[in-house]
């Protein structure tokens, strides 16, 4: 589904120049759920935000499923963002002026399901991650770990192919943790490939393989499952 | 999607309270100032419009070699013209001022009035121009002796009675004749043309009506007395026809006086560009157009408190823009949003702004002097362009933060570090910058005028008006007992012990000169001497002490003097003015020498020393003064302060001398100063639109400064841990803001300076351009922005550090 090579990303400030990604390559394959880890700063969200295509990379290739695009400009990958991928933050990142409903319902909007049919499937997924007596409320009135569960509804409402997590545990206590941690090992299970950042050894170990970077560099797989 | 954005727009205002207040409540004032001055230039643009042949009508004007204009003319020439000239249809002449006087209905005990505001007019003047008769016929006009009124007049005369029929009785220069009411008219309030009653003009054509004032005749071409209109044909050539009026002029006219006709299309009489304007409801050209600036000003200042506030809010928003990114937004979605959000802030301020314009618009007549209602605002097309020009800046001013806003990368904001663009902060702090540059602008505008009038209505004059009452004399019953029972009054007035002083003159201070004339000259005159204009004033023997004008040398006339016919006298005084106009060295040397007028010979008896006769906007002219026992006004210097009592008690004294008669009176030092209506006016609309300015410019600042101080919460925070006091950290958040106020004062003070200097050269004794005015005035902007920012900035240095911390 995924498959990067030499992939390059540099940040210029005015006086240095941050090599993000260092001729980074692997390869995901649709249905795995994969865990990235490493020390801050080795470039585990720039990785991230460019397999999501909210940022571009500054060189190598970018193959999602069989198209490069690596060239594609912003309009171009908001669209193909919008129908294929979902995102989960670790500070949940909801609309604090939106209802839970609302929020789940935005990507909805943005692709243009009809509200009858948006009614049904916020719902449906709210109804799934057990949040759908707090439908009405805002951000700022429920606990973490139902705000991220808000989240996840909202990344997984268009029935995206790939989920991408980053640091999805990391605002949350271990027992909210473990809630969300199963969440997604159940959607990786319907057929969802997962993207996971994590500084948790526990949560990647809901993971199948473990992809390990230093310095913008791939170092080492463990393969877990 | 737009429910969404509606619903999202509201709960952003309502969260944000202090935000949306501030921006709504500067908007609404912003836009509330321009709908008030829009309703003000739709009316001035509206003047005399609803004439149906406005465009093909002109008025006859004549101008010297100077260039100045005047529309009295000779009345000859409306005939000779039309009969020359085949594209002239028809012309309609009126006059304004000569036929004044005291009108009284015909029947037992009725009440005279006098009436300034009457005029003798043209026999087709109800064709002509299109004033509606709604009781009798135009045609009725034509005839003798016919009256038409206004309906307010008509109910002040006749009240409930039926007017048309009726018969009035007119005492002027004329004599007494007999009106009959054949019409009654309205006229609309945007006319300049007001008369509160016309007399018809063919009543003079006959010469017995004249009462001998030759110069009257309605074929005459020497005396300029009369208005004159002309209609043309629709393809004739205006400026064309003013040649050959003016060829026609100097064929005709025997002495040659250098004057030319010039033709004044009617639409422009109101709002004239260049040629004076004489009408008393005339609008001011330039009072329109510094309105209009001034009211776009403002409403610039409001949008850019919309721009500055929003994408200084652009940090909380960033968030929301970047998680719509991430779940699929597009650019041109969030546009969209953040366009309707601006697009439903403004509509908020416009319905808030039509509550306000609701509230103020009884202040704001006051300050226009002018009867304005919202329904002004539609009787031209000026509101469209208004319109056009609120939605086009509401859309600009949406779009700009719509794009920036919108332009967020979704990478950055969602990691909450938002980079500052430099070209956002540059952007915000010129705004800052223009706004007191406007504000301050105004401010110090508002000053001067101030200063200015102030000096005019402080200014020693050289007279004293203090507690002087002026009664205006009789005109009515001037028969042979007149001359007696006028000594009588004024015997009366002397007996009186609350007067102090008491003078007969033709002419007081603030109402001008009886005439002014040339032709004077002395043995040391040189050639071309004898073109200069002197004024003069009819003065009785006691009009100097009454007045207390000080003589700089010789005397004043006796009573005797004052007694002298016209023709008769040789005796004159001068201010000291008119010496020096005259050539001579010392007020002695006047007085030693004889003076010639024409062919009279003139004695000086007397120098004046110069005092204000007239307003400070002119120099003081050459004035001689004439002795006369004249009546056209009766002063009297009161001595207690019960003036209620002493003006009922001489109007007692005055009807029973001159029982027909109107008792009239004004106060002298009040007279004096209507002369500065106009630079009231100004004082009165620069207070308001700078007071306005400021508030809504303030506003903007609290709304940057509470934002700034948010944003800074958590180095506050750390700076108080580290150490620092209220005091620094106070200075530190205000230190940015009040550069930008001081940068906006050194922006204004060089135009100001300038817009004023040119101001002041209208007066001939100004105040000064001080240093000290801009000082204290930049002083008090910056006091004034320095309070606005405190407030924010004491409040985040007193708080508690950790509570601060904690938050972030
Ligand atoms: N917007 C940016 N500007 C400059 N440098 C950045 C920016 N974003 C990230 N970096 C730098 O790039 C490197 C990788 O960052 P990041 O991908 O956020 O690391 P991680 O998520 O693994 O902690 C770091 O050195 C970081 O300082
Ligand atoms: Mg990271």
């Amino acid at each position: 589904m995924i498959k990067i090579t030499n992939l390059e990303k540099y940040y210029r400030t005015e006086e240095v120049e941050t090599v993000a990604l260092n001729k980074l390559s692997f390869e995901i394959k649709e249905g795995e759920f994969v865990a990235i880890m490493g020390p801050s700063g080795c470039g585990k969200s720039t990785l991230l935000n460019i397999v999501g295509l909210l940022d571009d990379a500054d060189g190598g290739s970018f193959m999602f499923n069989g198209i490069e695009v690596a060239g594609f400009n912003e309009r171009k990958r908001a669209d193909l963002r919008k129908h294929n991928i979902g995102f989960v933050f670790q500070s949940f990142n909801l609309i604090d002026e939106l209802t839970v409903f609302e929020n789940v319902e935005l990507p909805l909007i943005y692709t243009g399901v009809k509200a009858a049919d948006r009614k049904t499937r916020v719902e449906e997924v709210l109804d799934k991650m057990q949040i759908m007596h707090r439908r009405n409320h805002y951000p700022q009135q429920l606990s973490g770990g139902q705000q991220q569960r808000v989240a996840v509804a909202r990344a997984v409402v268009n029935k995206p192919k790939l989920i991408l997590a980053d640091e999805p545990t990391g605002n949350l206590d271990s027992s909210n943790g473990n809630e969300v941690m199963q969440l997604l090992t159940d959607l990786n299970e319907q057929g969802t490939t997962i993207i996971m950042v994590t500084h948790s050894e526990h949560d990647a170990k809901y993971s199948h393989r473990i992809i390990r970077m230093l310095d913008g560099q791939t170092v080492t797989e463990n393969i877990l499952v | 999607m737009l429910k969404t954005y509606f619903k999202i727009t509201l709960r952003n205002l309502w969260r944000n309270k202090l935000y949306s207040f501030i921006n709504i409540a500067g908007l609404a004032m912003g836009i509330a100032a321009f709908i008030l001055i829009l309703q003000y230039v739709s009316f001035e643009k509206s003047v005399n419009g609803f004439h149906e042949n406005i465009a093909t009508t002109y008025r006859l004007l004549n101008e010297d070699p100077k260039g100045q204009t005047w529309p009295q003319v000779e009345p000859g020439w409306a005939q000779k013209a039309k009969d020359r000239f085949p594209e002239i249809q028809a012309y309609c002449r009126f006059e304004e001022g000569v036929g004044q006087g005291i009108v009284r209905r015909n029947a037992e005990n009725a009440e005279p009035f006098r009436e300034t505001n009457v005029g003798y007019a043209e026999g087709n003047f109800f064709e002509f121009f299109s004033f509606n008769v709604l009781e009798g016929s135009a045609a009725a006009f034509k005839k003798p002796n016919v009256v038409f009124l206004s309906t307010a007049t008509a109910k002040k005369y006749f009240g409930k009675a039926e007017p048309v029929g009726q018969s009035l009785t007119l005492y002027n220069q004329f004599g007494k004749a007999n009106y009959t009411v054949s019409g009654v008219y309205d006229i609309p309030v945007n006319s300049d043309i007001r008369y509160d009653m016309v007399f018809s003009l063919e009543t003079l054509s006959n010469p017995a009506n004249l009462n001998d004032n030759d110069w009257a005749q309605l074929d005459n071409l020497s005396s300029q007395y009369i208005h004159t209109y002309f209609r043309i044909n629709e393809t004739a050539d205006y400026k064309k026809l003013e040649q050959k009026l003016t060829t026609l002029r100097n064929e005709l006219k025997k002495d040659k006086d250098g004057l030319v006709f010039r033709l004044q299309p009617f639409a422009n009489v109101h709002l004239p560009a260049s040629f004076s304007d004489t009408y008393q409801t005339s609008g001011n050209l330039k009072y329109v157009y510094i309105l209009s600036i001034i009211a776009i000003l403002i409403l610039a200042i409001a949008w850019f408190n919309y721009i500055n506030l929003s994408t200084a809010n652009a940090l909380k928003r960033a968030n929301e823009v970047g998680v719509r990114k991430v779940v699929g937004a597009s650019r041109g979605s969030l546009v969209l949003q953040f366009l309707g959000e601006s697009m439903l802030v403004n509509l908020i301020s416009f319905g808030l702004a039509l509550l306000i314009v609701r509230l103020l618009q009884p202040l704001f007549n006051t300050i226009i002097e002018k009867e304005l209602t919202f329904t002004s605002l539609l009787s031209t097309p000026a509101w469209v362009a208004g319109l056009v020009l609120l939605i086009i800046g509401s859309l600009l001013s949406g779009a700009y933060t719509a794009y920036s806003l919108s332009g967020f990368n979704p990478v950055e904001t969602l990691k909450g570090k938002l980079v500052k663009t430099t070209k956002a902060v540059v952007l915000r702090k010129s705004l800052v910058v223009f706004q007191f540059s406007i504000s301050i602008g105004l401010l110090l505008a508002t000053a001067f005028i101030y200063r200015q009038l102030n000096y005019m209505q402080n200014k020693n004059l050289g007279v004293n008006t203090d507690q002087l009452l002026v009664i205006r004399g009789p005109q009515v019953d001037k028969d042979s007992t007149y001359k007696m029972r006028r000594t009588a009054f004024i015997n009366a007035i002397a007996q009186q012990s609350f007067v102090k002083d008491y003078s007969l003159s033709g002419s007081v201070p603030g109402n001008g000169y009886n005439f002014a004339t040339s032709g004077f000259s002395q043995p040391g005159s040189r050639k071309g001497d004898e073109l200069k204009s002197f004024s003069f004033a009819l003065i009785d023997d006691r009009y100097l002490n009454t007045y207390q004008i000080g003589l700089a040398a010789g005397r004043t006339f006796t009573q005797a003097e004052t007694m002298v016919d016209w023709n008769d006298n040789d005796k004159v005084l001068m201010n000291e003015k008119a010496i020096e106009e005259l050539g001579f060295k010392s007020p002695e040397e006047a007085l030693n020498t004889k003076v010639q007028w024409d062919e009279r010979k003139l004695q000086v008896i007397g120098v004046v020393k110069n005092y204000h006769h007239i307003g400070l906007q002119k120099a003081i002219d050459p004035i001689i003064f004439y002795p006369q026992s004249n009546s056209a006004y009766f002063t009297v210097r009161l001595q207690t302060d019960r003036i209620q009592d002493n003006v009922a008690q001489l109007e007692t004294m005055f009807k029973s001398y001159f029982r027909n008669n109107p008792f009239e009176y004004f106060f002298a030092n009040d007279n004096f100063n209507k002369q500065y209506i106009s630079e009231q006016q100004y004082s009165k609309l620069f207070t308001t639109a700078s007071v306005w300015a400021i508030i809504i410019a303030c506003l903007g600042l609290f709304g940057l400064a509470t934002y700034t101080v948010e944003a800074r919460t958590k180095e506050i925070g750390v700076r108080k841990v580290l150490g620092a006091n209220v005091l620094t950290i106070a200075r530190l958040l205000s230190k940015d803001f009040l550069q930008l106020v001081f940068i906006a004062f050194v922006i204004a003070v060089p135009v100001v300076w300038y817009a004023m200097y040119r101001w002041l050269e209208n007066f001939a004794y100004k105040v000064q351009l001080s240093w000290w005015v801009f000082a204290a005035a930049g002083i008090v902007a910056i006091g004034i922005a320095l309070l606005t920012i405190s407030f924010q900035a004491i409040k985040a240095a007193i708080a508690n550090p950790v509570k601060s911390l904690r938050t972030q």
